[in-house]
């Protein structure tokens, strides 16, 4: 939930503001909230805590702050872009992505130093097991956007359709970035890699049937108004 | 010749990983509810009354048990929790209730005497005739074994007692006798046995120091790990400290038990169910060690040499050890 | 009212040479101001050997000066010799008895005993149990705090609650010896090495600061429990008897200064004060009590970090 718009921002890795970063951001949050309501029950208890996450790996970081009116996440330029927060995770892309979709386990992270945590252990522990409750997918997640639509999806649609369109082009950056000076000395992450892009070819596959029945959904939409 | 399988006993600490435990072959996964009632009293994990429910349902169709622990000691003056944790449990369709708590197996014993009662590990009972006594005096079925005896001693125990004994397989390890360690109580004033938690992550601190990462637990520190150096839990036990002027792991390394090099003896010393621990850890570790495990244990049931594992990248200080069941250890 | 307060002595817990440990009890047996003295081996069954000899000695010198002896079970019993040690304990029929392990309050049901503080009894429901089995006196857990031991006080019946008073706290036991891993030796061949610590090893944190004591397979606080200050609560809670463990100090000493203080003669902060000069061995801590970590000395509502 909390690290998704790392995916997000994993296809729009070229230089941007991080202000550019906003609504995908909150797009990813929505979409998490709807999706995964049983992760933020989970995270009921932190009330007012902030975390910083930082992808060693990209240029910039995000915040996620859990306190009212809803959780918000967003992005920093830097660690120190970020006013005391509860604590900060850090670790490369992957590692957040495969901790945040529960493929890879946290303390195993940890042990191997992969993933660096300081500040309020409490809150990352309620972090990382609500996370890890959830059964969060990001290709399905992401794909649900295109499913039946209602109201908030059709909004995004146009935000993610923009999106996945860069996204080819934008996978080589990432592997520009983080992949290739880890690729061979750790193949599992590159097996990932590759799931990474088969998930984007089949998204890219279905994205036009997905269109197709959006803009009929939408159609219907608009006739009962 | 093929003998019973052992019976693989799995953790969750969320409906996520007891999906994952059930797909990935348990016969059994134990959990706790969300409070001080369970040892695992972590931060955000836990079952709540109705993900139980749910739990028991996805178990119960695919064929898998769910164990109920409510393993902590109740509160004098508070018992309400523990009895609630009891008879919700029950009522529900628990397979089983592990306990340890002398006054909570007596209540357990004359509310649901139908519900089978298992006696937890914080139990410490390593003895026949300490075992003995839970049986009779509270209908015990099975025994969850400390983590302190031999294969040679697990045998002579089982050859002595009533019931069912059940060991740890794979996981975080204590090296001291459980529900009989108050290290965690002294330095942070939050008890395993009256709190469910040991060295609580709300006095963790970890710092990033010029020698690398410097981990502590209220005011003490616990250990420094170098750049690059595996690290390990700031539990006590398994922190790095000085006596006489030398500084090591006098307790124990970060390390975690991994029995299956001893799975076959275990199986001849007539032990009953193995048991993983890590109520606490993601899907991914609960998925990966079970399905390794499941594997082990058809294979010893089928007299077959146990394969190797590869779960050393889920293991504490990415070390393991047999821990007690060899006598070097101690 | 509540009736006379008992100091008791815990039995040494320490690997003491059996001629030293002799020679205290007789000293305690003349001189000490206690009602209760617990005789015997908990932690390590290895060491039961050199004391044994001179224990129908020793408890016949402590009965002839009034005191009440008790015999302490081992803590952890995980094989079929240590079993048979409580089992001899327990087959005596004119011993007086303290199971520290459930094994040995399975042993004594039916007929009056101790539940030593190696037993949990954290809550109402365990104490009648134990009680309903016979105990008569249960030695509470040391990590217990106040609100715990206000609701056992009343739960108690007819059975003596006693709690520690002074002392290392005794925190954690294991099958592993951290005495024969420190001085690198095995277990089995050990040369009993924890005898050079009559207080336990200290053990230091990375920084240097006092953390805990090592006991071969035990573990204690590096900080010396002391409720002086809490005992007239402790009183009025219903706790009856107060457990002093032997540290390598004068417990002639220690003894007369809770006696003093039980009997209403010293003031209890005077009496920590000149306890204090007498043992110097680690700060004073009372954080259990408190609730808080056990490391801490509570003062007067605030608290200063000892160690």
């Amino acid at each position: 939930m909390s690290l998704s718009p790392v995916l997000l921002a994993g296809f729009v890795l070229r230089p941007l503001p991080p202000v550019l970063l906003q609504p995908a951001l909150d797009l990813a949050m929505s979409l998490m909230r709807r999706r995964h309501s049983d992760v933020f029950e989970r995270l009921d208890t932190l009330e007012n805590a902030s975390f910083l996450i930082d992808p060693v790996d990209l240029p910039f970081c995000f915040a996620l702050r859990l306190g009212p009116p809803a959780p918000r996440l967003s992005a920093v330029g830097t660690a120190d872009d970020m006013e005391s927060p509860s604590a900060a995770l850090r670790g490369p892309l992957l590692v957040l992505i495969r901790l945040l979709e529960g493929r890879m386990d946290g303390d195993a992270a940890f042990f191997s130093r992969d993933l660096a945590v300081e500040g309020d252990m409490e809150a990352v522990l309620t972090l990382r097991n609500a996370v890890d409750s959830g059964g969060i997918d990001l290709a399905e997640d992401l794909l649900s956007l295109f499913g039946p639509l209602n109201g908030p999806a059709r909004r995004a649609l146009g935000v993610a359709e923009a999106l996945f369109a860069r996204a080819e082009r934008d996978l080589e950056t990432v592997r520009a970035a983080f992949v290739a000076p880890v690729e061979g000395r750790c193949d599992t992450q590159t097996a990932r890699l590759r799931d990474l892009e088969d998930n984007l070819a089949d998204l890219r596959t279905r994205m036009p049937r997905a269109n197709v029945s959006g803009t009929r959904a939408a159609k219907h939409g608009a006739a009962r108004l | 010749m093929s003998r019973t399988p052992l019976e693989l006993v799995c953790p969750a600490g969320t409906p996520g990983a007891l999906r994952a435990a059930v797909d990935a072959g348990a016969d059994v996964v134990y959990l706790g509810f969300r409070d001080e009632t369970n040892a695992r009293n972590f931060p955000g994990l836990n079952f709540s009354r109705p993900e139980l429910r749910d739990g028991l349902a996805y178990a119960h169709e695919r064929g898998c048990r769910i164990y109920v622990a409510v393993n902590t000691f109740a509160t004098a003056g508070n018992p309400g929790p523990w009895h609630r944790a009891v008879d919700d449990a029950a009522e529900l369709g628990a397979d089983a209730l592990i306990l340890a708590d002398i006054g909570l197996l007596d209540y357990a014993r004359r509310r649901h005497p139908e519900t089978r009662r298992h006696l937890s590990v914080q139990a410490s009972a390593s003895n026949p005739t300490a075992i003995a006594y839970y049986h009779e005096t509270f209908g015990v079925q099975r025994v969850v074994l400390p983590r302190v005896l031999t294969v040679t001693e697990i045998a002579r125990l089982n050859a002595q007692i009533p019931v069912e004994t059940e060991v740890f397989a794979f996981g975080g390890m204590c090296v001291m006798a459980e529900g009989r360690c108050a290290l965690s109580a002294y330095a942070t004033g939050r008890s395993p046995n009256m709190n469910g938690v040991c060295s609580p992550a709300s006095h963790v601190r970890y710092e990033q120091g010029v020698g690398g990462m410097v981990s502590r637990l209220g005011r003490f520190t616990i250990n420094e790990f170098p750049d690059g150096e595996p690290a390990g839990y700031p539990t006590l036990c398994k922190g790095r400290f000085v006596t006489g002027g030398c500084a090591g792991y006098l307790f124990e390394e970060p390390t975690s038990l991994d029995a299956s090099a001893v799975l076959s003896e275990l199986m001849a010393a007539g032990v009953r169910a193995l048991k993983i621990e890590g109520r606490q850890r993601g899907r991914a570790y609960i998925a990966e060690v079970v399905a390794a495990f499941r594997r082990a244990v058809d294979a010893a049931a089928r007299g077959d040499p146990v394969p190797p594992l590869g779960l050393g990248g889920m293991t504490e200080g990415l070390r393991k050890t047999t821990g007690a069941y060899t006598k070097t250890w101690r | 009212m509540t009736p006379a307060a008992k100091l008791t002595l815990g039995p040494v817990l320490y690997n003491w040479p059996a001629e030293v440990k002799r020679d205290f009890y007789f000293r305690i047996a003349d001189e000490a101001a206690v009602d209760v003295v617990y005789l015997g081996e908990v932690v390590c069954s290895k060491r039961s050997s050199f004391f044994g000899p001179y224990v129908p000695e020793v408890a016949e010198r402590l009965a002839r000066a009034g005191k009440d002896v008790v015999h302490s079970t081992l803590a952890l019993i995980m094989n079929e010799r240590e079993m048979e040690t409580v089992r001899a304990l327990a087959a005596a029929p004119d011993l007086r008895v303290e199971a520290n392990d459930i094994s040995g309050a399975a042993l004594l049901a039916g007929r009056p005993h101790v539940i030593g503080p190696f037993v949990n009894v954290y809550n109402e429901g365990t104490l009648e149990v134990l009680v309903r089995g016979g105990a008569d006196r249960i030695v509470l857990p040391c990590e217990l705090p106040v609100g715990s031991l206000e609701v056992l006080g009343r739960a108690a019946g007819g059975a003596e609650l006693e709690l520690q008073v002074f002392g290392r706290l005794p925190l954690a036991l294991s099958a592993r010896c951290y005495h024969a891993r420190a001085h690198d030796v095995h277990k089995d061949g050990c040369r009993y090495v924890c005898e050079e610590d009559p207080d336990g090893m200290a053990l230091e944190t990375l920084d240097g600061d006092g953390f805990l004591a090592v006991n071969g397979t035990q573990t204690l606080s590096h900080t010396l429990c002391c409720l002086l200050r809490e005992l007239e609560a402790l009183r009025d809670l219903g706790i009856g008897c107060f457990r002093l463990w032997p540290q390598s100090v004068d417990m002639v000493a220690v003894a007369g200064i809770f006696r003093g203080v039980l009997d209403g003669r010293d003031d209890p902060a005077e009496a920590e004060a000149r306890l204090g000069e007498l043992v110097d061995i680690a700060p004073f801590s009372n954080g259990f009590y408190h609730g808080r970590e056990g490391a801490v000395l509570v003062a007067g509502g605030t608290f200063s970090p000892a160690g």
